[in-house]
């Protein structure tokens, strides 16, 4: 959509040095040759004698140049219209301070690079990438070793697509963004990894797209801030501090995407903050410490936030929302074995919410109810009521308990003392009795079927062996010992 | 100390006539069959199942039935014998006390240890086979910490054994001790808690006390690698200690299990009314 439709014709493909190529290896295979970039290469293509840089400057605007394998000094500054192709993975080898290529004219591409060795100054946001042009494309690269990894600075219209993003082993605090949109409306962000950094963010970057990404280990997997219509699908946000956070905005959809295993303090799959006109729908929510987290969403009036057919399984909490939470729709989502099912962060309810839609509710999987007509909705309606649960809402310390028989304990007592029963936090009226059918999302692994089964088989094994050796009585002691109680009272009472 | 073994192979051998130990352990494998088919229901839906829930269900089931079942053997060990008059027989026999005493607690701890097995056994080819399990390494280190859980219950039941001369007496003192452990404690704890609004430091160091909080705190540690799903006591516990609690946990574990073994058999040495 915002892809830049680039003018071929008019572009003049200049080939650099096929002697310098040959004399590299050309042969090389290409695996070995990204390996060799790893390993510090002397200072090799300047291009015979002319540098890097100096070619960019010697070009014409809307010329392709096409860059062989080879180590090139940063930092590099495009100031014109041109498309960068590396051949075989060139690196730009940046020396450790400040930015490594530096884009600051529209219309640029560059593609197929390895950048690596930016600064560490959280002030100047040394990045791999920094572009302050429109129409920047950016694919296909692999960014390593860099503090901030792709820093879009006014660019409109850009798009980062396919590149491999990986920050610094730094502790997180001193980490950069891995990629950064800022002012940047009507980016396409697509199909990129991301590791070991700390934020995706998009700031006032609205209408912007991110499609099949896969951010993982950062605090932030994806954070929006003062942005308006996005539409974020089909992405894994796997082990950050938050899968997706969104702050002051309105009109996201967010579809089948997968948020695992996003967990610390406050860890979240996904947080809303004051986000208004909020979609979400066929997400797989499944094992962050708490699914999703709601603080005054929507915050427009007139405005929803509508929960649709997502999985919400083995969170910590299902949904933690906070009381000043209202106007939720929630329809056909599955709460599957969640700790606790929803929080009322806080304490207080959650009735100003619609808990189904036009007669259907969600799939609860400790509902109790019935359903007597057969029509696949429980006749009963599903409420959250735990005395425990509420106990957590006010005392969050007391989560020690959880998983304690105690804490069971509690609710039982509360199920057969209706008095001490607490006042119900929420309740679709309902339910439905078999769980809806969830879109495709990515990144489903099966876990290792065969390790599993050898472990417990060896359980059961040991098991044997321990009773076999007591049912062997050693019998060269056989007078000593009784063969057990009864024998020896008989001989006793003799 | 070679009498040792045949005196464990006998105890091993007298849990299999123990009805007590029979029964439980027929319903700690029905219950733990039960809790991962439940869980499989649950893989159905999401397309996988988290091994997460489904330990913590374990855990819970754990926390219920494995010091019920080493409190009452424990108990019984050496009440009962006695009240029988069959360990004044047996030490009536070449065989000091100090090897009677291991080598009972030797078998009964290695009757546990086969029950724990043929549960967890049983469960985990379930789970296996539905792709419901997670990480075989997880699933060692819960059973390896409900066997030293066991190990704590069963101190506990031969001191409380080694005290009382009447087997019934002593099976009483045992479920009431895991009444108190199970529930009475931690309800307590919570009350007192929310009366006296304790700091998180103060709430988990009481909480420590109980050698199954013990427990479940380091089988989350192990599984998850974090304590967050405790809530604050828990990231508490995590920023203050870090990796140390592990060490701290097999401490206080490995104190519970040496502790009321010890006294136990110091009693046991200094009875001379057998």
């Amino acid at each position: 959509m915002q892809t830049k439709a680039f003018n071929r014709a008019r572009t003049a493909t200049i080939l650099l040095l096929v002697s310098l190529f040959l004399s590299l290896g050309q042969t090389l295979p290409l695996q070995a040759q990204a390996d060799a970039t790893s390993t510090a290469l002397p200072e090799t293509t300047q291009c015979g004698h002319v540098s890097l840089q100096a070619m960019i400057d010697a070009a014409a605007p809307g010329d392709t140049l096409v860059i062989p394998a080879g180590t090139y000094h940063a930092p590099l500054l495009i100031d014109k219209p041109l498309t960068l192709e590396g051949q075989a993975w060139p690196v730009i080898q940046g020396d450790g301070s400040g930015d490594v290529i530096l884009i600051e004219a529209p219309d640029v591409t560059v593609r197929g690079f390895v950048v690596r060795g930016t600064g560490i100054s959280l002030d100047r946001e040394d990045a791999g990438i920094r572009s302050t042009g429109a129409n920047t494309v950016l694919e296909n690269n692999r960014v390593e070793d860099a503090l901030f990894g792709i820093y879009l600075q006014q660019a409109a219209d850009s798009v980062v697509r396919g590149n491999t993003i990986r920050g610094m082993d730094l502790p997180i605090s001193r980490r950069g963004d891995g990629l950064k949109v800022f002012y940047s409306p009507r980016t396409l962000i697509e199909a990129n990894v991301m590791r070991d950094t700390r934020d995706a963010i998009l700031w006032y970057s609205s209408y912007s797209i991110v499609r099949d990404n896969d951010f993982a280990n950062g605090r932030y997997g994806l954070h929006m801030m003062q942005s308006d219509h996005h539409l974020i699908e089909h992405n894994i946000f796997r082990d950050n501090s938050v899968g997706i956070y969104v702050m002051y905005g309105n009109v996201f959809e967010m579809r089948q995407n997968l948020l695992d295993s996003n967990r610390g303090p406050s860890g979240y799959g996904i947080g809303l903050k004051e986000a208004s006109d909020v979609l979400l729908e066929g997400n797989r929510i499944v094992n962050n410490r708490a699914g999703v987290y709601s603080d005054a969403s929507p915050l427009q009036p007139e405005t929803t936030v509508t929960y649709r057919n997502n999985l919400f399984a083995y969170n910590e909490i299902g949904l933690e929302l906070l009381a000043n939470t209202q106007r939720n729709r929630f329809q056909d989502n599955i709460m599957l074995d969640n700790g606790e099912q929803v929080n009322v962060a806080g304490g207080g309810d959650l009735m100003r919410n619609e808990w189904a839609v036009d007669g259907r509710g969600n799939y609860w999987s400790d509902y109790a109810g019935f359903d007597a007509n057969g029509d696949a909705i429980g006749d009963l309606p599903y409420t959250s009521k735990s005395l425990f649960d509420s106990l957590l809402g006010a005392r969050p310390e007391l989560r020690l308990f959880q998983l304690s028989p105690a804490s069971d304990a509690l609710d039982l007592a509360a199920k057969a003392f209706p008095l001490f029963a607490p006042q119900a936090r929420m309740s679709d009226p309902a339910p439905l009795t078999q769980p809806p059918a969830l879109p495709p999302a990515p990144g489903m692994e099966a876990p290792p079927v065969a390790a599993n089964l050898g472990v417990a088989l060896a359980m059961i094994l040991l098991a044997c062996g321990v009773l076999a050796a007591g049912l062997r009585l050693d019998r060269r002691l056989p007078r000593i010992l009784p063969r057990n109680s009864a024998a020896a009272t008989a001989t006793l009472s003799d | 100390m070679k009498i040792v073994w045949p005196i464990a192979q006998k105890e091993l051998r007298d849990a299999l006539h123990n009805r007590w130990f029979l029964l439980y352990t027929i319903a700690f494998i029905g219950l733990s069959l039960a809790l991962s088919y439940m869980s499989l229901a649950g893989a159905g839906i999401a397309g996988f199942a988290g091994f997460g829930r489904t330990a913590a269900s374990l855990i819970n089931l754990v926390l219920l039935i494995i010091p019920l079942m080493a409190l009452t053997v424990g108990a019984q060990s050496l009440a009962q014998e006695q009240e029988q008059g069959t360990l004044a027989y047996l030490l009536a026999q070449p065989v000091t006390r100090i090897e009677v005493f291991a080598g009972k607690y030797l078998g009964l701890a290695l009757s546990l240890l086969a029950s724990l097995g043929l549960g967890f056994g049983i469960a985990g080819v379930v789970l296996a086979l539905a792709s419901g399990a997670g990480s075989p390494l997880a699933y060692v280190s819960l059973v390896w910490q409900t066997f030293l859980l066991s190990l704590t219950m069963l101190s506990v039941g031969f001191l409380v054994s080694a005290l009382t001369k009447r087997s019934g007496v002593a099976i009483g003192i045992g479920l009431f001790l895991w009444l108190t452990f199970v529930f009475l404690g931690d309800l307590g704890l919570m009350g007192t808690a929310i009366t006296m609004r304790l700091p998180v430091e103060q709430l988990l160091w009481l909480s420590l006390l109980n050698p199954l909080q013990v427990f479940k705190m380091a089988s989350i540690l192990d599984i998850n690698a974090t304590l967050d799903l405790l809530g604050p006591a828990g990231i508490y516990a995590m920023q203050e200690y870090g990796e140390q609690l592990r060490g701290v946990f097999l401490a206080l574990t490995a104190f519970w299990i040496v502790v009321p073994a010890l006294a136990a058999y110091v009693r046991f040495h200094l009875r001379g009314d057998l």
